[in-house]
């Protein structure tokens, strides 16, 4: 798709805009969702899209084309043109990044034997199956397979291209209403792909979660299993960028350099990190990704940003591009040492909170939110899990909880699925006296 | 473009498909967004495809794609074929739709001010209104974000049994976040939408802009004068829009056919509502909860659903008992009833599923005064920030923005963040008395893999709940 691509660039630099941003992308995507042991549909989509964002003495414009032909794309772009003429500049925008860069490959990115892959129901069954030798009775979840081209050109003497593939599933499994677990596994080359061991985590927590008592509410040092902390961590991809800063949607409004996690915190995104969903050669403008720390020991490193925020900053673009918001590619939190034994044990009286959904913040700036916990939730007295608990609240502060951390496990899980959108790489962790609330009618 | 959608129905009936159904779909508008007072771009939507779902051998199969050639949507019906086909091996029962009466009909909403007549600058003032109105409204608002947002959706349905519905509809809305910093302290009113499906006349009589100087003056006052809520057992009365949040979180999503039976079991989760709980109680007899999708101008509105079924008025709730549940042709076949239209898609990419529209508690025959006027120690709860409700819906939570202390039946002081946190049947069983005006707010429901945002609108009268434990 390079040739639409350099057509509609040539034709946006004859009419007169200034910066020019071309992403073309082809895209296969297939899915087998599944419920009560059973699928319940399985899907196919294909796109072929050119994104085009336009710069004209600062003012900016952007479209999505899928209709690439010549008289549409000039059309397009004239009525672009028109619009932007009319606006007023964007005072703070300062361009987009310089190219040509050198891309390298990234290891386990891409795997031909994904693209050929015919029918993947079988791993659905499998992952069925697994839940159901552990004791599960009702199983369902998702599979998707990924096949992406990425095709950009701009006008800053970038062309780049990249090829990705994908295998993940998501399986939940209940033995009763109140009794579920949740495993996932999400991977980039076929043969790391493993779903049998998110069905055996689905079946294991549901059978371990049967008859569960009203938990009290109260603080409680807690166990965050991989699959619920990666939540937490997922809202960082936003809540770290420069632009959910300036618009007031972020705890980390004003914090750079100052303390904001407990002092053995190392919180990175990775935007080049082999065999992880969210990676990419390069960003929206063309910069190669990268690590960028975010949370070095406990303090406030960097926000993400893209070429024009940077330079806003007086800094340099942590190639998070965004075009006009920058996000995260993979949220990194570094493993600490200790076996997922040693971190019960580390536990006199406490909850492990195997999966959350539904985080939702009072005061974005102030970062006070909640979350809930679902699938199977445990007490624990002097190390061991004593019985499950349900109908309960975190309720606390986000700065808070990433302050109280004083444990992490040893070993790292790669998080991908619905209620977790950016890949989050998080081991076990325990966090001292997290608010516990529940519903008293 | 109609025939290709029509070709694609009969290539899958071809191919072996029992039922096929195509679904084209163009949305094309305008984004604007402006933080803190710079106009961040301007974002031109032009989105267009073809979706196909078929039933083969019991098994369900969906393909969708952008390319609109007689080529590529003949590669899109076969792949749909193939995978409904695999798909029905690992199936347990086959897939099969309730009996439903079809049209063929078009259908549109007009607009008396037509966006597509404006151009991006012109709708920028909107945003410029609601920078003025807060920068000249005396209190710190350092932090803006402002967005605008119009599309027209031009949709067209076929199926194998008759259906061939056509619309086009316009839809127009506003959002902002507004961050007040004063004596050191920080709310925020976040993500308030005002939002339509019509023209731009609808926005300029809605005014949100005054809207947002009220947030801001109401956060500031909050921030001077707030107090601490009462704790324990009193009476809360909740506005039109903390009842919504609470109809359209605990007894529309509940009330959802695919959720009741497990489909969306790995993702929105399940429901503590089972099949045989029709016709029993689960609030108090002045308890009416209806989801209309029919409502002019509503933000979830739509006469004909994505699987051609025509809309009407549901009553989830009738007088505190369960009396309908929200489905589609597929739970309304294992129902053994009809569907009652509540199959959406939010694109030509999605498969239809059971979703709401608009949701509202019905009115009773209180005047606000009357609602107030006997509680002796309690909160009057004006609008909320932070919420959430379990996957099975039943343990919800809702925290007071701008929220009053009632005191021998009078409003008092602004009280800060005071916590509702309660069963559905608890909530929905403490109600004993509803007021007579309605209004509607707007939200975007989330449900489905991949995601489906759908336009709601959740609203209906205030509401008096006696002795609920409140927090702080």
């Amino acid at each position: 798709m390079f040739d639409i691509n350099e057509l509609i660039l040539k034709k946006a630099k004859e009419i007169g805009f200034g910066d020019v941003v071309v992403l073309s992308y082809e895209t296969q995507r297939r899915q087998v969702r599944f419920a009560n042991n059973e699928i319940t549909v399985a899907k196919n989509w294909h796109y072929q899209k050119s994104v085009i964002f336009a710069e004209y003495e600062k003012r900016l414009v952007s479209t999505e084309l899928t209709a690439l032909d010549e008289k549409t794309i000039e059309e397009t772009l004239k009525m672009l043109f028109k619009t932007a003429k009319a606006m007023e500049p964007k005072k703070d925008y300062y361009g987009i990044a310089e190219g040509p860069f050198e891309y390298r490959d990234i290891p386990e990115t891409f795997d031909k034997k994904i693209v050929e892959l015919d029918e993947p129901n079988e791993y659905v069954e499998i992952a069925i199956n697994s839940a159901l030798e552990e004791g599960a009775k009702r199983v369902a979840g998702v599979l998707y397979t990924d096949y992406n081209k990425l095709y950009l050109t701009t006008s800053n003497n970038v062309e780049a291209f990249d090829e990705g593939t994908g295998i993940e599933i998501s399986v939940r499994a209940f033995v009763d209403d109140v009794a579920s677990g949740h495993g996932t596994n999400s991977v980039r080359v076929l043969k790391k792909f493993d779903p049998e061991s998110a069905g055996r985590k689905a079946g294991e927590i549901a059978k371990l979660a049967v008859n569960p008592e009203e938990g009290d509410a109260g603080k409680y040092d807690v166990i965050f299993d991989p699959l619920a902390f990666a939540n937490l961590l997922s809202y960082m991809s936003f809540m770290a960028s420069a632009f959910a800063v300036e618009a007031g949607f972020s705890f980390l409004v004003g914090k750079l350099g100052q303390k904001v996690a407990s002092e053995d915190i190392v919180l990175k995104d990775v935007g080049n990190m082999p065999n992880a969903y969210g990676t990419r050669k390069f960003d929206d403008e063309g910069v190669p990704t990268q690590e960028t720390t975010i949370i070095e020991n406990g303090v406030l490193k960097t926000y993400l940003l893209n070429t024009s925020l940077a330079r806003k900053y007086n800094t340099k673009t942590t190639a998070n591009a965004g075009l006009t918001m920058p996000r995260a590619w993979n949220i990194y939190l570094e493993a600490g040492d200790y076996s997922k034994e040693e971190l019960f044990s580390e536990v006199k009286k406490g909850i492990y909170i195997t999966n959350v959904w539904y985080t939702r913040f009072q005061n974005y700036v102030a970062g006070d939110f909640s979350t809930i916990p679902r699938d199977g939730a445990f007490l624990i007295e002097n190390g061991e899990i004593v019985k499950p608990v349900r109908n309960i609240r975190v309720s606390d502060n986000f700065q808070r909880i990433l302050e109280s951390i004083v444990a992490l496990g040893k070993e790292l899980y790669h998080i991908h699925w619905w209620e977790v959108r950016t890949p989050v790489f998080t081991p076990y962790v325990l966090i001292k006296d997290v608010g516990i609330t529940k519903a008293t009618k | 473009m109609h025939e290709l959608v029509e070709f694609a129905v009969e290539k899958a009936l071809e191919l072996g498909a029992k039922y096929a159904e195509a679904r084209f779909e163009e949305h094309s508008g305008v984004n604007i967004v402006m933080k803190n007072g710079n106009p961040e771009g301007l974002g031109i939507r032009a989105d267009r495809g073809i979706g196909v779902r078929v039933l083969v051998n019991g098994g369900m199969g969906f393909a969708s794609t952008n390319v609109l050639t007689k080529e590529s949507v003949s590669e899109v019906v076969k792949k749909a074929v193939k995978l409904a086909k695999a798909a029905s091996k690992v199936r347990n029962r086959p897939i099969e739709f309730s009996e439903e009466r079809f049209h063929e009909v078009y259908y549109e909403v007009r607009m008396k001010k037509d966006f597509r007549d404006y151009s991006g600058e012109e709708k920028m003032e909107y945003l410029k209104l609601i920078e003025e109105e807060v920068l000249n409204s005396g209190v710190n608002v350092p932090m803006r974000f402002l967005s605008y947002q119009d599309w027209i959706a031009h949709k067209y349905f076929v199926n194998n049994e008759g259906a061939k519905v056509e619309s086009v509809i316009p839809r127009v809305s506003i959002t902002y976040n507004l961050v007040v910093f004063e004596e050191g302290q920080v709310e925020q009113a976040p993500f308030v939408k005002t939002s339509f499906t019509g023209g731009l006349e609808l926005i300029e009589k809605a005014e949100p802009w005054k809207r947002a100087l009220n947030d801001v003056k109401a956060l500031q006052r909050l921030i001077k004068e707030g107090k601490k809520p009462p704790e324990g057992k009193v009476d809360v009365v909740i506005s039109p829009e903390v009842a919504g949040i609470a109809v359209h979180e605990s007894v529309g999503h509940p009330y959802e056919a695919d959720r009741i039976f497990g489909r969306e079991a790995a993702q929105a989760g399940e429901s503590f509502v089972k099949p045989d709980m029709l016709g029993k109680r689960i609030g108090s007899e002045v308890v009416t909860v209806i989801e209309d999708p029919t409502i002019p101008n509503s933000w979830g509105f739509y006469l004909y659903d994505d699987e051609g079924v025509k809309a009407r008025p549901r009553y989830l709730i009738k007088d505190g008992i369960i009396t309908e549940f929200l489905m589609n042709r597929e739970y309304a076949y294992y129902l053994g009833t009809h569907s009652n239209a509540a199959a959406r898609a939010i694109n030509y990419d999605r498969e239809p599923i059971v979703r709401m529209a608009n949701t509202y508690l019905a009115p009773g025959d209180y005047s606000f005064d009357e609602l107030i006027e006997d509680v002796k120690l309690g909160v009057y709860m004006v609008s909320f920030n932070e919420w959430n409700i379990d996957d099975r819906r039943y343990q919800q939570r809702y925290i007071g923005r701008e929220a009053y202390l009632i005191e021998n039946g009078e409003i008092k002081h602004p009280v800060r963040r005071p916590i509702l946190e309660i069963t559905t049947k608890g909530l929905w069983s403490s109600v004993d008395a509803v007021g007579k005006e309605v209004e509607f707010y707007p939200g975007t429901c989330g449900k489905g893999e991949p995601g489906q945002g759908v336009p709601v609108w959740m609203g209906g009268a205030s509401a008096r709940l006696r002795d609920v434990v409140l927090r702080r």
